[in-house]
């Protein structure tokens, strides 16, 4: 056990810092064209992971030519720690770089990867992830969309929903079956449909926050046509890359949640200290500090954990800390976020105003971030499946 | 960055783990509740394998490892329920003599410890508190303190006692025939408290440790220390607690199917798993930096501390709930677990207190 990195990892962060110094876009560029889902990327967004993958610090475990350096696992944990702090995403188009281009890169043929990887990396093109149906949520084997194979061409029908990005994103890793027949984890099979094809309608899908944000989407497929060559990895064996693909970075992807966390705990504390025009501070109240604490603990446990998840990580062991740290620290943001609402009172009713102790008037209120944590909640597996998880495979409880 | 504990320390967790399930099982700790008997282990293993010298250097008879080492066989009698001085002697009591201690007394004290021949505690912290002052070169000591660990039966007591002079806290080995001590009637039998009373006690010089006036820090890290072994202990007690309910879950049979199977089982035993998890990450995090002196001891300590105590809370009423009626009998092994793991939580500051700390010493 040791609390510090040795000097050589701290040589590499300090590499990685300067070089994030000099070339990440600022906040102005950011905030002047903001990305309105996680598949747009506005050209600022696209010559950022263009510059990331050139210098090598886009997918630094990957070797020079996907945009990395070979890095090893803990150098790769300072990565990921030291890009949770720039205020910049490393890519405006997360779900294709971190699951549907590893997920080409393993399962796909020479010529997916030729014609995918690369400028995905690159961000040429970007990608919505077709999983969740109506009728198949949690239980995402039971999905119904149909893909019929006739000649040399698969024709889609049926719906998809909560695809993020689906409205900004040049193709989608989409699951379908092609055997209905089978066993539904059998029968599974997936396709990169271009989004541009006929017979594709996409219809975004307001958030509770705004009727003006939009990153989820309905897809809905009516006779589209997807050429065989489209098939990525073995037909009717697609079910191993909705598992499989989930995991690629699994190990580190806490790390942005946790330094996200406490970005959030910063501003929680910024509040703590802030006065109301009575001259009170909130942070005098005794309810108030003892539930910020817990939080400061809570966060500081999620830290912990990963950091132990990621020795299991990067030993190649399979660990439980995923669906531990998921579940715990989406649920950390949400106590947060409830507790800087209600630590407000009625000020936290003006949803026109970034709130109490937050410097940037332009944030997003408390109320707002209160509601906007369910995604976290919610997408991914719900809470309660990673409590399902944690009993029936750590704990070893019977299923139900 | 490294939160794993080593292969050594894994094979070292490993044999204590096994040992005190041979020599320690449950049914130890009732004894001793029962009748009200000390147990003649596990501290036999204890000092037959050397755990009691594990932090105290090799020139004095211990094995020269570290506080991280001492914490992961502390977390092992937590979870064999351990009865007997080995939590205060090596947790509470030795690492002040350690730190306070002149070359003489730490040799004398530390080379006890690490024999087994010398058992101690540390009486500081609540009140109504000691005062001392200078008769010459000696000091008599006036006051008590409440609900001191082993306080009854440890063969020395460090008595923190504030003075008049520097930050006023000093620090005095007091033999336990020096001082009378009053046993309180504890929830957790196994884990013996007592009340102590000094009146005009006389310290001679030989017995003063460090310079009194001087010795407030000292003893605050020593508190500090003595916190994240209670966390330690209480993070053992719950993993235990977790697996009797878990085994419960699994084999009580209700509407034809184990009732681990319903999820409103299940889902209070992933809330109980990761309470337990937390609570020794942060446990082995403030190891860490005791075993390493960083400078976050307090904010660490506090952390561990509260971090148990949330999971005792947690995993104490869900082990009674989900063992039905059977966890509301003496005969069941439940409550004498959650007895250990409430009085872990309570002894030096509770979670609630600790959290306010925390506030504190992030200048909220």
């Amino acid at each position: 056990m040791k609390l510090h990195y040795d000097a050589a990892t701290e040589e590499f962060r300090a590499e990685l810092r300067s070089w994030l110094e000099g070339n990440q876009p600022d906040r102005e560029t950011v905030r002047g064209e903001p990305s309105r889902s996680s598949a747009d990327m506005p050209e600022w967004a696209r010559e950022w992971q263009r510059r990331l993958f050139d210098a090598g610090w886009l997918v630094p475990g990957w070797p020079r030519e996907l945009g990395g350096r070979d890095a090893t696992p803990v150098q790769q944990l300072v990565y990921f720690e030291e890009m949770a702090r720039v205020p910049v995403m490393r890519s405006y188009n997360p779900q294709g770089l971190t699951i549907i281009v590893p997920s080409i890169r393993d399962y796909g043929s020479d010529a997916q990867k030729e014609r995918f990887v690369v400028p995905s990396l690159r961000a040429e093109i970007s990608w919505c992830l077709g999983m969740s149906e109506p009728g198949a949520g949690s239980d995402l084997a039971g999905l119904q969309t149909r893909a019929q194979l006739r000649g040399d061409v698969f024709v889609v029908d049926g719906q998809k929903v909560w695809t993020s990005g689906a409205a900004h994103a040049d193709y989608c890793f989409c699951f379908v079956r092609t055997d209905p027949q089978a066993p539904k984890h059998r029968g599974i099979s997936v396709l990169v449909v271009d989004m541009q094809s006929p017979g594709i309608e996409v219809r975004p899908m307001p958030e509770l926050t705004d009727p003006e944000r939009a990153d989820f989407n309905e897809v809905f497929f009516d006779g589209a046509r997807v050429p065989r060559e489209n098939l990525v990895g073995v037909l009717n064996q697609g079910w191993s890359m909705a598992t499989g693909s989930l995991a690629h970075e699994r190990g580190m992807l806490w790390t942005s949640q946790a330094a996200h966390l406490e970005t959030e705990l910063e501003r929680l504390a910024e509040l703590g200290r802030s006065e109301r025009p009575d001259g009170t501070r909130f942070g005098a109240d005794p309810v108030f500090r003892d539930a910020y604490a817990a939080l400061y603990v809570d966060s500081q446990a999620l830290k912990f954990l990963g950091y132990e998840g990621f020795a299991k990580f990067a030993r190649g062991e399979a660990s439980p800390e995923h669906s531990v740290l998921k579940l715990f620290g989406s649920e950390i943001v949400q106590r947060l976020t409830l507790l800087a609402l209600e630590a407000q009172g009625a000020d936290a009713l003006d949803v026109d105003w970034a709130g109490w102790g937050m410097m940037d008037e332009r944030e997003p209120p408390w109320a707002k971030r209160y509601l906007h944590t369910f995604s976290n909640t919610i997408a991914g597996g719900t809470s309660e499946i990673q409590r399902n998880i944690i009993a029936q495979r750590v704990l070893g409880l019977p299923r139900g | 960055m490294d939160f794993e504990i080593s292969e050594d320390q894994r094979s070292l967790r490993d044999a204590v783990r096994e040992v005190l399930e041979a020599e320690c099982p449950l049914s130890v700790a009732r004894d001793v509740v029962e009748t009200g008997r000390p147990a003649a282990q596990p501290w036999r293993s204890a000092l037959e394998l050397g755990w009691t010298g594990i932090a105290i250097a090799e020139e004095l008879g211990g094995l020269g490892l570290s506080f991280e080492e001492l914490g992961l066989v502390v977390e092992q009698h937590g979870r064999a329920l351990a009865p007997g001085p080995f939590l205060a002697t090596t947790t509470w009591f030795a690492p002040l003599v350690e730190e306070c201690g002149e070359a003489g007394q730490r040799a004398h004290v530390l080379s006890g410890v690490a024999a087994g021949s010398l058992t101690g505690t540390l009486a500081a912290g609540g009140e109504p508190g000691c005062r001392a002052r200078p008769e010459g070169a000696a000091w008599m000591l006036d006051g008590g303190w409440r609900f001191v660990l082993d306080g009854a039966s440890a063969d020395e007591i460090i008595v923190a006692a504030r003075i008049e002079r520097g930050d006023g806290v000093g620090l005095f080995l007091v033999p336990r025939q020096g001082l009378k001590s009053e046993p309180v009637v504890s929830l957790d039998a196994s884990r013996p408290l007592a009340h102590l009373r000094l009146d005009g006690v006389r310290v001679d010089a030989e017995r003063v440790l460090g310079t009194p006036g001087e010795c407030a820090a000292a003893l605050e890290r020593a508190l500090d220390t003595a916190r994240v072994a209670l966390a330690l202990e209480s993070v053992g007690t719950c993993q235990r607690l977790l697996e009797i309910t878990l085994a419960h879950a699994k084999s009580r049979i209700q509407f034809d199917r184990p009732i681990g199977s319903f999820q409103a089982v299940q889902h209070k035993c992933a809330d109980m798993f990761l309470a337990v998890e937390k609570a020794r990450a942060t446990a082995y995090f403030a190891m860490m930096v005791i075993a390493e002196d960083d400078p976050r001891r307090a904010l660490a300590a506090a952390m561990a501390k509260a971090a148990a105590g949330d999971a005792q809370r947690l995993v104490c009423k869900e082990a009674i709930q989900i063992h039905g009626g059977v966890g509301f009998t003496w005969e069941s092994d439940v409550h004498l677990l959650v007895k250990r793991a409430k009085t872990c939580d309570l002894l030096l500051g509770g979670a609630a207190e600790q959290r306010a700390r925390i506030a504190e010493l992030l200048e909220l």
